[in-house]
């Protein structure tokens, strides 16, 4: 085995995977230096030693296509966001008289079942996907754009992206293209309440534009956030839920298919710096491995303020750095179950209503748990036509930051991870009786796991939340939009740059344009 | 109310200060001068020895396992080489390698450091400390400071402290005592004499000053306010900040920032030093690329001067302190930099400033003319670019 390398990605994780991919296809001499046992980060299917498989933090995700035709990924086309209506699982937002409100991927079956909650409100929900799948496009569009650095810098180069990018949104014509950038500033309730009235459907919608973050619908730029999710997505329910793994393992195999080597239980300690060069990185165990590009999908937190230190960056990017909001605040709950909890198949959310879900959020706020949680569940069999299945429940809002006690693994931590898992069964089997009596075994993931395990700061899914000063060319900080970092030959990939957030590989398809 | 905070020497300098000639400094208010014109003051300077209240200067303790590491982000020289008792003198930097401060660091044991600065700092001190274990604790209120400067001041020390300072070298610092009274002695001063700096706990500085006021008098000591200290520093070649340069975290727009090439702090740029240090790249390109500015002295000639005021039926006119106005500098009718201090020499006899040039006009040697006033008239005066310092004595390393 050799110790030296054109380029080592620090983390197997979507991203990692993505831009390892691309430059082993570009016949570079690529290694992918994963921590844990397994690839794929938090975009993973594995086994707690139980024998169930769960996909632990994402449930399910969309790759972008042109990843996919790039890479020759073989991946099931129902992943795909091109993947046709009917392959597509319904989004299923719960109502407590058990009259649940159906949104299909087709827009004719969603209208057949808001017409129950509002006439005027199915009349209008084609316009309404109309609308955002246009401006998830024009999202997708600014994803695959390099961001200047701004205030540092602005070349006629990165100038010219961002003109293709005005130009696309012209493209969506004129009200459209003021109805979107009137979008990303809004708060979610006030987008859904310019188009519907019922508060069912209104809610369901909220609930979208706050998966993953800690906001609010009442919260300031969760427009933006509706228009993130709806893109990741392909529509406000998951393309297809379950087996989110099996992304990254295609990933992996295109990476290695390519001549790319992946290492598993190789964590990184350090990033090593010569000056302001970056070398190579060490190992835990101390080896040492040498690069002439080092590109990182840890968030950038963790890269900046760990592996490569404070003392080896300019003071003024280390208190940016510190500054990135975090404040990840979701748990999750899986639960092994017989046949007969009831759930239904898609993606099943319990949002009944704005003010629930804004008072869900209102306890992260206090650095308390939801007591009244917002919940998203998917159920997937433990294996193909098995009858056991695993029950997922994401479940907003348990903050990383309590206020009164701690989830570190000590005495008082198994108090709060009990109390979330008791809270979401007991909410749950209000709607599902037959829940509780389903449950063979349980796991559940805490926020402290999702940065101890995942390695995710602070638990954020997104490596940083996805807010209006933190996104586009604010992403990860103001003057660093494009990749780049204070050291030479390091670079970003991860979820924290412009592009990330969620499962989509832009950030890690979109670093190759930087390398050079 | 804002009120000027009063140095715990105030008691007495109060009572001497009889022109009411108040300055602020740093937020203090200090003696300006002591009497209605400069010059004795001055010439104890030169001559004797001056008594002059420096407490405003900022102090920080940096304290703890990483102080050199923090120090070595922070300021340009190599703090790995200085030892316990030594100072250096250093400035510091924002990453695109322009000046913030200067001062001095004074290694007070193996991990204590007290830095001195003319501008709070505390805030970049701890932004740089990220990961750090140090302490940083300001005292510029609890450390009071006196400078005694002059050819007599080794005299007086000598005769006012318990222990001789005869082998205290130059930029080093020893423990004394004064009347029991312990003092911190260092070898340094901003008037490129010999000189000393005593540094006391602020409730012991009326009996340090009582006692050193005490032992000088037989050799003639002054209290000296901060006006004639000023024009010694220029003849000394040393500028000051927010009066010949602008600290980049101040600055409104870039080309009123400095680099410490710009201002001929070369020698305190130790490029040679391990690792990262705050502006390093950015000082790495310029010492390869060279500087577009450089602070060189300008020695304006006197017969040129006389003309021009002889002209309007005047001899020539001459500021009686330092004047701290930007004036421009001219290569034919092409202004090539600007004076930020300039003042009358009594001792080298001659009109001296301190000028910020362009290259290539900063070779020593260059004749240019220098913006002067002669009767609410514009004129220009010839001069000659020289180097730092003006005015060495031997006895100030000695």
């Amino acid at each position: 085995m050799s110790n030296a390398y054109d380029v080592i990605v620090i983390g197997g994780g979507h991203n990692g995977l993505v831009a390892a991919a691309y430059l082993a296809k570009a016949k570079k001499n690529v290694l992918v230096l994963e921590r844990r046992p397994i690839v794929g980060g938090s975009v993973v299917t594995e086994s707690f030693g139980d024998g169930f498989d769960v996909d632990s933090v994402w449930t399910g995700g969309t790759l972008r296509p042109d990843i996919i035709r790039d890479l020759k990924l073989e991946l099931p086309a129902s992943t795909a966001p091109t993947a046709p209506l009917s392959a597509r699982s319904p989004f299923i937002s719960l109502q407590s008289d058990g009259n649940h409100l159906v949104l299909d991927a087709d827009p004719v079956k969603a209208a057949e079942s808001i017409k129950r909650f509002s006439e005027k409100d199915a009349g209008r929900w084609g316009e309404f996907v109309r609308f955002m799948d246009k401006a998830a496009n024009v999202l997708d569009i600014t994803y695959a754009t390099l961001m200047p650095r701004l205030p540092r810098n602005f070349s006629l180069e990165e100038g010219y992206g961002l003109l293709e990018l005005g130009l696309d949104l012209r493209l969506m014509g004129r009200r459209d293209m003021l109805n979107f950038i009137r979008a990303l500033p809004m708060t979610a309730q006030e987008l859904v309440e310019e188009y519907f009235e019922s508060e069912q459907l209104k809610a369901a919608l909220a609930s979208v534009a706050i998966h993953g973050s800690t906001l609010g619908p009442m919260s300031a730029g969760t427009g933006y956030t509706l228009i993130h999710n709806w893109l990741n997505r392909g529509g406000p329910a998951h393309v297809n839920v379950g087996r989110a793994g099996g992304i990254t393992q295609a990933l992996a195999e295109a990476v290695k298919a390519c001549g790319g080597e992946i290492r598993v239980e190789a964590e990184v300690a350090s990033i090593q710096v010569d000056m302001y060069k970056c070398k190579g990185v060490v190992l835990a165990n101390g080896e040492e491995i040498f690069a002439d590009t080092v590109i990182s999908a840890a968030d950038p937190k963790q890269t900046f303020l760990s592996l490569v230190g404070p003392m080896n960056l300019p003071p003024e990017f280390v208190w940016k750095t510190q500054s990135i909001k975090m404040r990840g605040s979701v748990a999750k709950i899986h639960l092994l179950t017989d046949e007969g909890h009831g759930i239904p198949d898609g993606t099943v959310a319990l949002a009944p209503s704005i003010k629930y879900l804004e008072k869900a959020y209102d306890a992260a706020k206090y650095g308390e748990i939801s007591k009244q949680p917002y919940l998203e569940v998917t159920s997937v069999p433990v294996r193909e036509s098995a009858k056991e299945s695993v029950v997922s429940i994401h479940f907003q809002f348990a903050p990383y930051a309590l206020k009164h006690g701690t989830w570190t693994p000590r005495q008082a931590a198994a108090v709060e991870r009990e109390t979330v898992e008791r809270l979401a069964i007991d909410i749950l089997a209000d709607h599902f009786v037959n829940l509780k009596s389903s449950i063979v075994n349980s796991r559940t993931i805490t926020p402290h796991d999702l940065e101890t395990i995942y390695g995710l700061t602070e638990g954020d899914l997104n490596h940083g939340q996805l807010m209006l000063d933190q996104f586009l060319f604010m992403r990860p900080i103001p003057g660093w939009s494009n990749h780049k970092t204070p050291i030479d030959n390091l670079y970003l990939c991860g979820s924290g740059v412009h592009g990330g957030g969620g499962v989509s590989g832009a950030a890690g398809r979109n670093v190759i344009k930087v390398l050079k | 109310m804002f009120e000027l905070k009063r140095t715990p020497f105030h008691e007495r300098t109060s009572k001497l200060c009889l022109p009411q000639n108040w300055r602020r400094w740093a937020g203090y208010l200090v003696a300006g001068s002591y009497e209605l014109t400069l010059d004795r003051e001055y010439w104890a300077i030169r001559n004797s020895a001056a008594l002059i209240d420096v407490t405003p200067l900022m102090k920080y303790i940096i304290k703890g396992k990483d102080a050199s590491r923090l120090l070595n982000r922070v300021v340009t020289r190599d703090m790995d080489r200085l030892k316990v008792g030594q100072v250096y003198y250093t400035g510091w930097c924002d990453e695109e390698g322009k000046l913030i401060d200067d001062g001095t660091v004074a290694r007070l044991d193996e991990t204590s450091y007290r830095l001195t600065s003319a501008e709070p700092n505390l805030r970049w001190l701890a932004m740089n400390a990220v990961s750090l274990d140090v302490e940083i604790r300001e005292v510029t209120d609890s450390v009071a400071a006196l400078s005694l400067q002059g050819p007599n001041s080794r005299a007086i020390l000598n005769r006012a402290a318990a222990e001789s300072v005869d082998g205290l070298k130059y930029f080093r610092l020893m423990q004394n005592k004064l009347d029991e009274i312990p003092v911190t002695i260092s070898r340094t001063g901003y008037t490129g004499d010999l000189g000393y700096e005593i540094w006391m706990d602020a409730e012991d500085a009326l009996r340090v000053w009582d006692r050193l006021m005490e032992a000088g008098a037989d050799y003639g000591i002054m209290p000296v306010g901060i006006l004639a200290m000023d024009m010694a520093r220029v003849e000394a070649g040393l500028f000051m900040l927010e009066v010949d340069y602008t600290s980049a975290s101040q600055a409104w727009i870039e080309p009123q920032k400095s680099s410490p090439f710009e201002l001929g702090l070369d020698w305190t740029v130790a490029l040679d030093k391990p690792g990262y240090f705050v502006g390093r790249r950015a000082l790495e390109h310029e010492k390869r690329a060279g500087s577009a500015w450089k602070l060189m002295g300008l020695e304006v000639e006197w017969e040129g001067m006389e003309r021009l005021f002889k002209e309007v039926g005047l001899p020539p006119q001459i500021p009686g302190m330092a004047v701290r106005e930007s004036l421009p500098v001219l290569v034919g009718d092409v202004q090539v930099g600007y004076v930020s201090t300039s003042t009358w020499s009594p001792l080298l006899k001659k009109y001296i400033a301190l000028a910020h040039l362009q290259r290539p006009y900063y070779e020593a040697g260059t004749n240019v003319r220098m913006e002067i006033t002669v009767e609410h008239h514009r004129q220009h005066a010839a001069a000659k670019v020289v180097k730092l310092p003006f005015y060495e004595p031997e006895w100030k390393k000695k």
